[in-house]
């Protein structure tokens, strides 16, 4: 992947393709992390509420 | 000859199936009231809402119809997604309508419309809501297998089978755990997903090279590849009104609103908008790329022969799938498809979920006449899933699509965008709309739309080409729809928002105010 290329030929697109990639790659990992905890957390306040009604 | 290899990457694509239908089907015990199986039990956070919400928004039918616009547009196709993402971000900062609509604690759309507008406009929205929502779906089966078939050179014989089987496995995880599966699932997809979009993505840039795309789609289109001003058929009314299309998506849209509706409160609801925003940039851009890179690499007929072998008279919505059956290695090809199949299953369980949880709480209120219990509640939407599901699949399998997949979307989708987004902003900020004026909003939103597509099925007239002449095609004259000649998709999309809401106003204006005591 050139990446001089994508900052000089057409620089908008090959800026906003490169920031795509960056943000899209941090992303992932970071909601990829966060995204399980929060899973646990609504599993967890789900089963309280439902041993509070029963 | 497509590099898919049965054992190694149907492997990963088994494993990768075999553990979301273990993480749908385990969180089915947590589901024991309607508010569990629509909203969660409104328990969402932050980052699985963003992970759910980018999940849901993007299917293969995304994918094939962003891709599609980077082959006939080049890099100017993406402008929808930067007006889709701009769109979200400032109606997630600013909170406008979200904010009240979060706060409302309701669970759908027309349940709100109700206290400012009456029964009838609620169930009216409604039914609304879900002919433009199922019709919009009514696509998404058949385009996610066309694209396996050809990536994956699976027999066109077991197109059906293939969707069936699928279509199967999602209902079967979102009939029995509702928005809980949904999002456990969709946390899952959106990793696979995204992985695989990411690993692709690096591939065709590393195979094809930035330059070679420059220049093609400079060879392809000139200036107009790169700025969507420059093109006749684009311009601004193209920006316009991909910019109304995408701001009433975001805001009623109610695969979207569900995760508004789901979080917590309307502050986490905000966040998951503002963290989604950039995403639906890079759903444009990425799926984009690809096509633009078949361009550069497949001859034009290849790809329409691979249109007529579907009974496609344009063959462009195939290039991507053709390019990536190509370059993609085995072992990565596997990555590919498990991503892409994450992606449709995401899509296909939120939106079965999104519209039978309208049909249940809006279309069906009138027949509530004394509540009903959890139990029965929770039948009664798993019953419509699955006929929701049946309706898909026949749909999915009889119906041909012609012309711009994306197109399409917006024209169905704009049956209800247009009056769903004007009535909810009267909703939130205008004293004087009533019943009256939502009414005749519901009605010229619908009429316009259909209208134009009607011409354009019924009325066909000859394509010009830019100095005007009638275009011919093997000895044939080139025939286009009535509207799409005389006013163009973008126009008439425009024109339907304006037409709606000079219908809301007069329609509201006109109805008595009533006599103080």
């Amino acid at each position: 992947m050139n990446i001089s290329a994508m900052l000089t030929n057409h620089p908008f697109w090959g800026l906003l393709t490169l920031a795509v990639l960056v943000w899209y790659s941090t992303v992932t990992v970071y909601v990829g992390v966060r995204g399980f905890a929060d899973i646990k957390q609504m599993l967890r306040s789900l089963k309280e509420n439902h041993d509070e009604a029963d | 000859m497509t590099h898919f290899n049965w054992l190694l990457d149907g492997s990963i694509v088994g494993v990768y199936l075999l553990a979301t239908m273990a993480a749908g089907l385990m969180v089915r015990k947590y589901v024991s009231k309607v508010d569990h199986f629509l909203v969660a039990g409104r328990e969402m956070n932050v980052y699985l809402g963003i992970a759910s919400l980018a999940a849901t928004e993007f299917g293969i039918v995304t994918a094939m119809y962003t891709a599609q616009a980077g082959y006939t547009r080049g890099f100017a196709g993406a402008v929808p997604g930067i007006c889709n993402a701009v769109a979200m971000f400032v109606i997630g900062w600013t909170g406008f309508c979200v904010k009240p609509l979060r706060d409302s604690g309701v669970m759908t759309i027309p349940e709100l419309f109700e206290r400012r507008y009456g029964k009838f406009v609620r169930w009216l929205s409604g039914v609304v809501i879900v002919l433009g929502g199922l019709l919009n779906m009514g696509v998404f089966l058949r385009v996610g297998g066309q694209f396996l078939v050809v990536c994956c050179g699976m027999n066109l014989r077991y197109l059906e089978l293939a969707m069936t089987v699928l279509l199967i496995g999602v209902a079967a995880y979102t009939i029995l755990g509702g928005m809980l599966s949904v999002l456990v699932t969709d946390f899952l997809q959106f990793i696979v997903m995204s992985v695989g979009l990411l690993v692709v993505t690096f591939l065709v840039l590393h195979q094809v090279g930035w330059d070679k795309m420059v220049t093609t789609v400079q060879t392809n289109f000139g200036d107009g590849g790169f700025n969507p001003f420059v093109p006749k058929d684009l311009g601004w009314p193209f920006v316009l009104s991909n910019l109304l299309v995408n701001a009433a998506a975001v805001l009623t849209w109610q695969a979207v609103t569900a995760r508004l509706l789901a979080a917590k409160d309307s502050k986490t609801g905000r966040k998951v908008f503002t963290g989604t925003a950039f995403f639906f940039i890079c759903r444009w851009v990425i799926p984009g790329i690809w096509g633009i890179a078949a361009l550069a690499m497949i001859e034009p007929s290849v790809v329409e022969k691979i249109g007529l072998q579907f009974g496609e008279k344009d063959g462009s919505l195939f290039a991507m799938p053709f390019l990536l059956s190509q370059i993609v290695p085995a072992g990565m090809m596997g990555l590919l498809v498990a991503a892409m199949l994450a992606a449709d299953m995401s899509t296909d369980s939120s939106y079965m979920l999104t519209w039978g949880s309208v049909i249940y709480n809006d279309i069906l209120a009138p027949f509530r006449k004394v509540a009903w219990s959890e139990k029965k509640g929770l039948l009664w939407n798993r019953c419509i899933i699955a006929l929701i599901g049946v309706f898909l699949l026949i749909w999915g399998l009889w119906y041909k699509l012609e012309g711009n997949l994306w197109e399409y979307l917006q024209t169905t989708g704009t049956i209800y965008l247009a009056s769903m987004t004007v009535l909810l902003i009267a909703c939130c900020y205008w004293k004087r709309a009533n019943n009256w004026g939502a009414i005749a909003a519901i009605v010229v939103g619908a009429v316009l739309p259909v209208l134009s597509l009607s011409l354009d099925l019924f009325v066909k007239v000859p394509a010009l080409d830019a100095a005007g002449q009638a275009l011919f095609k093997d000895g044939k004259a080139v025939l286009e729809g009535w509207a799409k000649h005389n006013i163009g998709e973008h126009l008439v999309t425009i024109a339907t928002f304006a037409a709606v809401t000079v219908a809301m106003v007069i329609g509201s204006l006109l109805k008595p105010k009533p006599q103080r005591a």
